[in-house]
């Protein structure tokens, strides 16, 4: 068994939720058309990824096998509610920006999938690590996708314009198709890394 | 048997119990601050169409009957001769992807204080150019007296936007009718009376 290092490090490049299992592809396709979008996505679902990993490791016990889909749900769905909640209160331009997908994280199988596979087998300090492992590697991912369509898209990275005044806006980028075009070249670029490396 | 049952049951309602407990107390806690929120945003949309004009959103409105659908909030800011200006809520139905909401501010003379985009879905890029000050600002001043609510492209007054004209058509459309149901409801809507 390794240590703490490695439940965190997983999530970011060997695990990466979105690039390799391909989980909680709804809000990385739907919210990506900026990075700040994707951002703020990735963090909201780093604060329910980890909530929820450590509530469930603490009930990993009492919780009988034949319940535990639905507690874990309740769990999961009671911390996005916090979320949603807190967000329109303090941060209520981002809330109308992400909108719907919000209360989506409830359906966002990235997080089920950790209560289940990892939470609930794991004791408390090594799913906290692995929420927040998993969730930084969500972000990354969701800037990253966030970065490009921007870039392409709309010729700006962080609302500053970084391809020159002659650039034609690919607007394809920041509509919906172009989620799905991001997403398949970023995980052919990643993939081919990873044969290079190994 | 029902031994195992009534475990699965307990459990259930004391997860279920902990997750209401929980809820409630940030659902006390940001209900202030959302509602400050919302009040907010209804008062930034208000300075945006009826620019100078001082009014309550809470206290300064009357609701005015449709013959379809429900009640229209008009916000009116009021003045030592009555009524300064009055905003309320249009929605264009033809947008490309969806409703548009859209408030409207206008003076008792029928000219247009301006207008404000409240929500819509939009082509990212072409059509939601619409919510852009220098778009928006076109229609200040404009009133069915001085101007043809259709956009040039369809032989009226209202400049388009390059690779984007439903938008536009739309809202021109939704504005007109606005305008329309303010002159026929005139002496309803400027009427004295206290709003709530």
């Amino acid at each position: 068994m390794s240590g703490y290092g490695h439940e965190f490090n997983k999530g970011i490049w060997l695990e990466n939720p979105v690039f390799k299992m391909a989980l909680g592809l709804c809000p990385a396709l739907a919210v990506t058309n900026s990075v700040i979008n994707g951002v703020a996505m990735g963090l909201a679902s780093t604060f329910v990824l980890v909530c929820s990993n450590t509530v469930v490791a603490t009930l990993r016990n009492v919780i009988p096998s034949k319940v535990r889909i639905p507690s874990f749900i309740i769990v999961i769905a009671s911390f996005v509610t916090i979320v949603d909640l807190t967000m329109n209160a303090y941060a209520h331009q981002m809330h109308k920006t992400l909108g719907l997908f919000i209360p989506l994280i409830v359906v966002n199988c990235l997080i089920l999938g950790r209560s289940e596979a990892f939470a609930s087998r794991h004791p408390i300090l090594r799913s906290i690590v692995d929420g927040l492992g998993m969730g930084v590697g969500f972000t990354l991912a969701l800037a990253v996708i966030g970065a490009a369509r921007e870039i392409l898209g709309n010729g700006t990275l962080l609302g500053y314009h970084v391809m020159g005044s002659d650039y034609t806006d690919m607007l394809v980028m920041i509509l919906p198709p172009g989620a799905f075009l991001a997403m398949g070249v970023l995980l052919g670029i990643f993939n081919a890394i990873d044969r290079v490396r190994s | 048997m029902m031994k195992g049952i009534g475990r699965l049951i307990l459990v259930l309602a004391v997860i279920c119990a902990g997750a209401a407990f929980a809820l409630s107390l940030v659902f006390a806690v940001t209900k202030e601050p959302i509602a400050y929120q919302k009040k907010l945003e209804v008062i930034r949309s208000l300075q945006a169409v009826l620019p100078g004009l001082a009014i309550d959103p809470d206290r300064d409105f009357i609701d005015v009957p449709r013959e379809e659908g429900e009640a229209l909030r008009i916000f009116r800011s009021p003045s030592d001769d009555g009524i300064a200006g009055v905003a309320f809520e249009v929605i264009a139905p033809d947008g490309y992807s969806g409703n548009i909401y859209i408030m409207m501010g206008v003076f008792p003379d029928g000219t247009l204080g301006g207008i404000e985009i409240l929500s819509h879905a939009e082509t990212p890029g072409l059509g939601s150019l619409i919510t852009e000050e220098e778009w928006k600002s076109i229609f200040k001043g404009r009133s069915l007296a001085n101007t043809n609510f259709k956009v040039k492209k369809d032989g009226g007054d209202i400049d388009q936007i390059t690779g984007a004209t439903i938008s536009p058509r739309a809202i021109a459309g939704a504005v007109e009718k606005g305008l329309r149901w303010f002159e026929a409801n005139r002496d309803t809507v400027l009427a004295a009376g206290e709003g709530a």
